[in-house]
């Protein structure tokens, strides 16, 4: 369901609906304006239009609600799975009543003024301050301050749960549809329900994709909790490399540099018939940016193969030529690219672009 | 089928029409009551004792 649409289903529920019932239950507070938010203990990813709390009077948040993946910003908006969280939420907060959760410590308050680059391009000019704003200022900001030292944490925020093989059953919350890969490999099996992640007690996709934020991207396993029926047990899940990667187009303020053009790594099969390493980087060009063009920055072309940056073949990270460039290359760089184009050995000069709001 | 599809498109179009101002307003007697203030639902909860449902809507 489209976001707006969904914003119009969940504030206009009728009291006597199921779900108004369990809303009646909450103090409902509906807030527009970002301007004066609590963004330490509102953390959430920016990228969304529509996002939930469900928390106590002192500020106890008790799960998140939302959330969305690079298939879309409605992936995850449900109003069954809305309806299961709006239920343990009273229970979370009847339980918090009687004493039944351990202690919490409140995050230092932090707000979208204390954003230095946020105050000069909105604040200062009587704009909005949007919710993605604060998310791109503020990585801008911690680029300034610390040198973008971690730009994979920094970048790619959020990372994706199917990478690592779970597909919810959206409508039944954190109810596992399909199991694959590395979770698969671990013990997960459709019908489980997830119940935390590394020891913390997670609801919702929000709360997955929350807590799975805030694992070190270097880190080799986590520690999935899972219920199966009345049986509870943790899985240790060996990370798949590159578990942090995500399709950043639509967070495309978060790039930079950008170069202006996406590949696939080649398989094995191929990199053995084009004589490449084996453990290189190599890709074949699947899409152009629409500025790579009009700003010039290079003559790549869908299907052309890129071998190396600046002569460099391989990356202990990067698994394309195009990530090499956002992970080792700064803004404004031109770099030498090795391409195969149709069989025949060329060298390409591409340029890398910054944020037109980074200047 | 397809006539449920139509009732409930024809139920859900004014609401997609309403801008984000205008969505507090279509509120009546009949639904959930929001509020739109974040410090007065903080007191509220104090003083009732429930929990707060925070909705964060932002219209770009």
């Amino acid at each position: 369901m489209e976001g707006r649409e969904f914003d119009a289903q969940v504030v206009l529920s009728p009291k006597k609906s199921p779900r108004g019932q369990l809303l009646s239950q909450y103090v409902c507070v509906r807030i527009t304006r970002m301007d004066d938010v609590d963004i330490a203990l509102f953390e959430r990813d920016w990228n969304n239009t529509l996002y939930f709390f469900m928390m106590n009077a002192d500020e106890r948040i008790y799960m998140r609600w939302g959330g969305r993946d690079a298939r879309g910003p409605e992936a995850y908006l449900n109003l069954d799975s809305l309806e299961v969280a709006l239920a343990q939420g009273l229970e979370l907060h009847r339980i918090d009543k009687a004493g039944g959760l351990p202690e919490f410590t409140r995050p230092k308050p932090r707000f979208p003024r204390e954003i230095p680059p946020l105050v000069e391009r909105t604040f200062a000019r009587r704009q909005c301050v949007e919710c993605h704003l604060i998310g791109d200022f503020d990585l801008v900001h911690k680029e300034e301050q610390t040198g973008n030292t971690d730009r994979i944490a920094n970048m790619y925020r959020w990372p994706d749960i199917r990478t690592l093989g779970m597909e919810l059953d959206v409508p039944k919350g954190l109810m596992v549809k399909e199991s694959k890969g590395a979770v698969q490999t671990a013990g997960m099996r459709a019908g489980d329900r997830i119940a935390s992640l590394e020891g913390t007690p997670v609801y919702t996709f929000a709360d997955l994709q929350h807590r799975l934020d805030k694992v070190q991207r270097s880190a080799k396993q986590v520690q999935i909790g899972i219920e199966r029926g009345a049986a509870k047990q943790t899985l240790t899940v060996a990370l798949p490399e590159r578990w942090w990667l995500t399709d950043l187009r639509f967070r495309q303020l978060s790039v930079d540099p950008r170069a202006e053009f996406d590949c696939r790594p080649l398989t094995a099969e191929e990199k053995t018939r084009l004589e490449l390493p084996a453990d290189g980087f190599a890709g074949e060009v699947t899409r152009i940016g629409g500025f790579a063009e009009m700003l010039r920055m290079h003559e790549l072309k869908p299907g052309d193969i890129v071998t190396a940056v600046d002569g460099v073949v391989r990356d202990e990270v990067a698994n394309t030529p195009d990530l090499f460039i956002k992970l080792r290359r700064n803004a404004g760089d031109t770099v030498m690219l090795d391409v195969i184009r149709g069989g025949k050995k060329m060298k390409m000069e591409a340029k890398t672009q910054r944020m037109y709001f980074r200047k | 089928m397809l006539g449920f599809h139509l009732r409930r498109l024809a139920a859900a179009l004014p609401l997609l029409l309403l801008s984000s101002a205008a969505l507090v307003h279509a509120q009546d007697d009949e639904t959930v009551e929001w509020l739109g203030d974040y410090k007065q639902a903080l007191a509220e909860a104090k003083r009732t004792g429930k929990p707060l449902f925070v909705e964060y809507r932002c219209e770009p």
